[in-house]
């Protein structure tokens, strides 16, 4: 019998065994493959420019990172399963060397199995996954995914290098273990100590006070010293994340079967014991998928939420469909230019007073600049078709967008705008209201006063010098069919006088684009990250689950029903899938809650869809898994 | 030459005993159509309460399994088993688990015992299910470790305790929830001498004192001379018995030996 023969049928004996691992190789060879074809999709390069390539870049980098870490831990995982046989190998008198070489055949055989297979499956996935890319940025142009050897060639090299990567892990497993820790390394369960008492109390505690101090910084940390503080939130959250796995949870689990005094149950038994018993080897890994969840949730939940509130955000930024500002010439023409196209239009001139001001110190946690301020009617508003409530006389109410509102907060006001005039005359602020009255592009700080104030203000600034007048023409578009030509009317080279020469239409549509774009990587990136983790529990738990196959037999034995058993593992699995997801659920509400500052509109439905779904792919692993235990419980018996 | 001496030594009391375990014409087969292998070929027994009864016999003579089908860990193919009245060939497996959990208890020969559950916890499976009040359970749990010796071990894990400790939780395990009946599978088969004796004189004290009727497997002459019966399977039949009745153990102990040796000799001869 030669070594090849040996392979295949030590594979053909131990398909069980393999399959974990092939599944966890073609899952990541296909992923990316896909990832690659989009790369080199000549449609995408062609209709987006360079932008997106190297966005799609950056993403490739990040996705081998977590597909390489996957691989490794699968093939670990693998290796661990195997590591009896390897002995047995050695035991019946095969030379290192040679049980190294056949693993090495083994693994070129399955890289070559899983490349051809992941890249058959990937050629087909990908055109799934282009036009929903598609649809995400809004192209409807009709593109047939071309046969990419680029993208072929890239991922062939790529997992060249994983593959060496397991290699080496294989070999390293042959000669650095001895025969007797390859034959006892199913047995490796730790013994629980009892816990320090008073250590382990301060350190159980502290776990849960740093996650504590970390979200409390993150709801107060828009101030002068704001990346200091997300490097705090970072640190105390992951600090505590990782003291509640390795303290906090064991010194917990430890009371409770303190308290028991021996009756311990069925169902702790098969759930506290064991996982009590494994907590220590597993606090890293925990620690590091809840960690690593909760910013893929944060991550995903962010882009979604931009992509979500696109339209919303732009209209919150550009009130008018186009504005000239000081142009009353360029106005007079593009209505001409309209008229002759039959698009149907809202013209409105508002008058705003432009001069320096500065919010008294103290309304921000940051210290106040000098602003460009615009002061403004409401009549004039609304006359020219800009919904705005009307400030009660004498007082102002203060627009603007997301630059300034994360550092407003409601509880101030009222607070008083000093005009930088001889006499500091001051305006005060009574209401922060969301969004711009007029374009953002005009960089004003929007301060809306009533129409009779207005004129009060405008005699007294203008009067002495201090203000200028300037007039804006703005525009609404009435029919949304028109908006594509009054666009490029607009956008006509004649017109533009500035790189900021931005209409609604052409705005929300680039804003579509890259958001769209935004969503589609950071939801691709997080597929493959929860399918990896995911895959890392499950995988985790089939190796416990034979572990304590004589476990379930002897209870079997003893008169235990499958679904007696079956109890106390569900509850297991409660604690394992389940706290990971429920502190990473947790850690990033905190954290989307944070982010929420930056956006005009409310992100909680985009926020609790994401989360939704994540708990649901979480829920199926915890299904697959429980599945897996109930097989193996079964079987257990005869 | 085969010899039939069944029903040779029987000296059984027909008194106001009660009937434990009952097996009539039990026949246990394996494999399909083909390769039919029949390891029991109807064995009729009975056990009253209060009985230790030794199982012997060479290997593949059908001990465990017998052992197996009467604990209702197997099903027989054929015949019908009666214990504390029921007929458990009648059950099904739900229904078994549960007779199983309530009236019987096992002793293996490895322990089986939960690596990560302390002495006192694995003690106390068999009623984990909480049909047991906590007092009366805990209240058990201390006579019972008393008897056996493990008192002091209740907090300690398995792999902090030697073999003959751990056969002991095993043992006190299988007697927690006061089963009808006790299987023991080669429970001496990992002890070292000392520590088997060790155990056997207390299952006999156990035996005795509780009036816990025992049933064990093993192939050790010495072990066996501990039982107040043994049994002596061959081939799938009931090849002998012998009672112990007023005789010492080491009398008993030669008369086991004695037909040990036919038996054995009988294997020979088949050779």
């Amino acid at each position: 019998m030669t070594l090849f023969d040996l392979v295949l049928r030590s594979m053909r004996k131990n398909i069980k065994h393999y399959y974990l691992y092939f599944f966890a190789l073609i899952l990541s060879v296909v992923l990316y493959f896909v990832f690659a074809t989009l790369q080199h999709d000549s449609a995408i390069i062609e209709q987006s420019g360079n932008r997106l390539g190297s966005a799609f870049l950056a993403a490739g980098i990040l996705l081998l990172v977590i597909a390489g870490i996957f691989i490794v831990y699968a093939n670990a995982i693998f290796l661990k399963r195997r590591s009896r046989e390897i002995g047995l190998y050695q035991l019946i008198g095969l030379k290192k060397s040679i049980v190294a070489r056949l693993l090495i055949v083994e693994n070129t055989l399955l890289g070559i199995g899983a490349l051809v297979i992941g890249i058959a499956a990937g050629l087909l996935l990908s055109r799934v996954f282009l036009l929903l890319l598609l649809k995400l940025i809004d192209f409807d142009t009709t593109i047939t995914v071309s046969f990419s050897a680029a993208a072929i060639l890239q991922t062939i090299a790529v997992f060249i290098v994983i593959f060496a990567l397991t290699t080496v892990q294989m070999i390293v497993t042959v000669y650095r273990n001895t025969l007797l820790s390859l034959f006892n390394s199913d047995k490796t369960a730790e013994h629980p100590k009892k816990p320090k008492t008073w250590v382990a109390a301060f350190l159980a505690v502290l776990g849960v006070f740093l996650i504590g101090f970390g979200y409390w910084l993150s709801s107060v940390m828009f101030d002068n010293n704001f990346f200091i503080n997300i490097l705090g939130v970072m640190v105390s959250t992951i600090l505590g994340t990782y003291l509640i796995f390795r303290v906090t949870l064991s010194w917990a689990l430890y009371q409770i079967r303190k308290r028991s005094g021996g009756h311990l149950g069925l169902k702790n038994s098969l759930s506290l014991a064991p996982l009590m018993h494994r907590l220590k080897g597993n606090a890293n890994s925990l620690t590091i998928i809840t960690v690593l969840s909760a910013m893929t949730l944060s991550m995903i939940a962010g882009a979604y939420s931009y992509y979500y509130s696109t339209e919303r955000e732009t209209q919150l930024q550009m009130p008018f469909d186009f504005i000239f500002e000081e142009k009353g010439a360029y106005a007079a023409e593009i209505i001409s230019e309209m008229d002759e196209k039959g698009i149907a239009y809202q013209h409105g001139v508002v008058e705003i007073l432009s001069m320096t001001g500065r919010l008294e110190e103290g309304a921000l946690a940051i210290p106040s600049n000098e602003l460009l301020v615009a002061i403004i009617s409401d009549e004039q508003l609304q006359q020219a078709g800009i919904d705005v409530e009307a400030p009660s006389p004498g007082t102002a109410s203060l627009h603007s967008t997301a630059g300034l509102s994360m550092f407003l907060e409601e509880k101030l006001l009222p607070v008083n705008m000093l005009l930088q005039d001889e006499v500091q005359t001051s305006i005060e602020i009574r209401e922060f209201a969301e969004g711009n009255v007029i374009n953002w592009e005009t960089f004003y700080t929007q301060v809306v006063v009533d129409n009779a104030y207005y004129e009060e203000l405008k005699e007294v600034l203008v009067g002495n010098g201090y203000a200028e007048i300037k007039q804006i023409d703005g525009f609404h578009i009435l029919e949304e069919s028109d908006m594509e030509a009054a666009s490029a009317l607009y956008q006509q080279p004649k017109y533009i006088e500035s790189s900021l020469h931005r209409d609604y239409y052409s705005m929300f549509k680039s804003s579509v684009e890259s958001n769209g774009l935004m969503i589609f990587i950071a939801g691709f990136l997080g597929l493959v990250f929860l399918i990896s983790t995911g895959s890392i529990l499950y995988f985790k738990q089939m190796t416990e689950a034979e572990q304590e196959k004589q476990s379930y037999s002897t209870l079997r034995q003893l008169g235990f029903s499958v679904n007696d058993i079956m109890k106390g593992i569900i509850r297991k699995q409660a604690f394992v899938f389940g706290l990971p997801l429920a502190i990473s659920l947790l850690h990033s509400i905190f954290a989307l809650k944070a982010l929420s500052s930056f956006f005009l509109s409310s992100i909680l439905v985009p926020a609790v869809i994401t989360m939704v779904l994540f708990a649901v792919i979480y829920l199926l692993f915890a299904l697959l898994t429980v599945g897996y235990y109930r097989k193996t419980v079964k079987m257990a018996l005869r | 030459m085969i010899t039939k001496i069944k029903n040779a030594v029987k000296s059984k009391k027909e008194t106001d005993t009660q009937t434990v375990l009952q097996a009539f014409n039990v026949r246990k087969s394996f494999g399909s159509r083909a390769n039919v292998q029949q390891v029991l070929k109807g064995i009729d027994l009975r056990v009253e309460k209060g009985e230790f009864v030794g199982i012997m016999g060479a290997s593949g003579a059908g001990k465990t399994t017998l052992l197996n089908v009467l604990a209702t860990i197997d099903r027989a193919t054929e015949g019908s088993i009666l214990i504390s009245g029921a007929d458990i060939s009648k059950m099904k497996d739900a229904q078994l688990s549960a007779f199983r959990r309530d009236k019987l208890g096992f002793i293996f020969q490895d322990y089986n015992l939960l690596d990560t559950l302390t002495v006192k916890e694995n003690i106390l499976l068999p009623v984990s299910l909480g049909k047991m009040k906590k007092k009366v359970a805990e209240a058990e749990f201390r006579s019972i470790a008393d008897i056996l010796g493990i008192t002091e071990l209740a907090d300690k894990y398995p792999y902090e305790i030697s073999g003959g400790q751990k056969q002991r939780t095993s043992a006190a395990r299988a007697l927690i929830n006061q089963p009808s009946m006790v299987f023991a599978d080669e429970p001496t088969g990992a002890l070292d001498s000392k520590a088997a004796s060790s155990l056997l004189g207390t299952l006999a004290d156990v035996n005795e004192k509780r009036g816990v009727t025992i049933m064990m497997v093993t192939h050790d002459p010495l072990a066996s001379s501990y039982c107040s019966r043994v049994v002596f399977l061959k081939d799938g039949n009931i090849y002998s018995e012998l009672y112990k009745g007023d005789k010492t153990r080491q009398a008993f102990f030669q008369e086991i030996l004695k037909v040990q040796a036919v038996l054995g000799g009988d294997s020979i001869d088949a050779l």
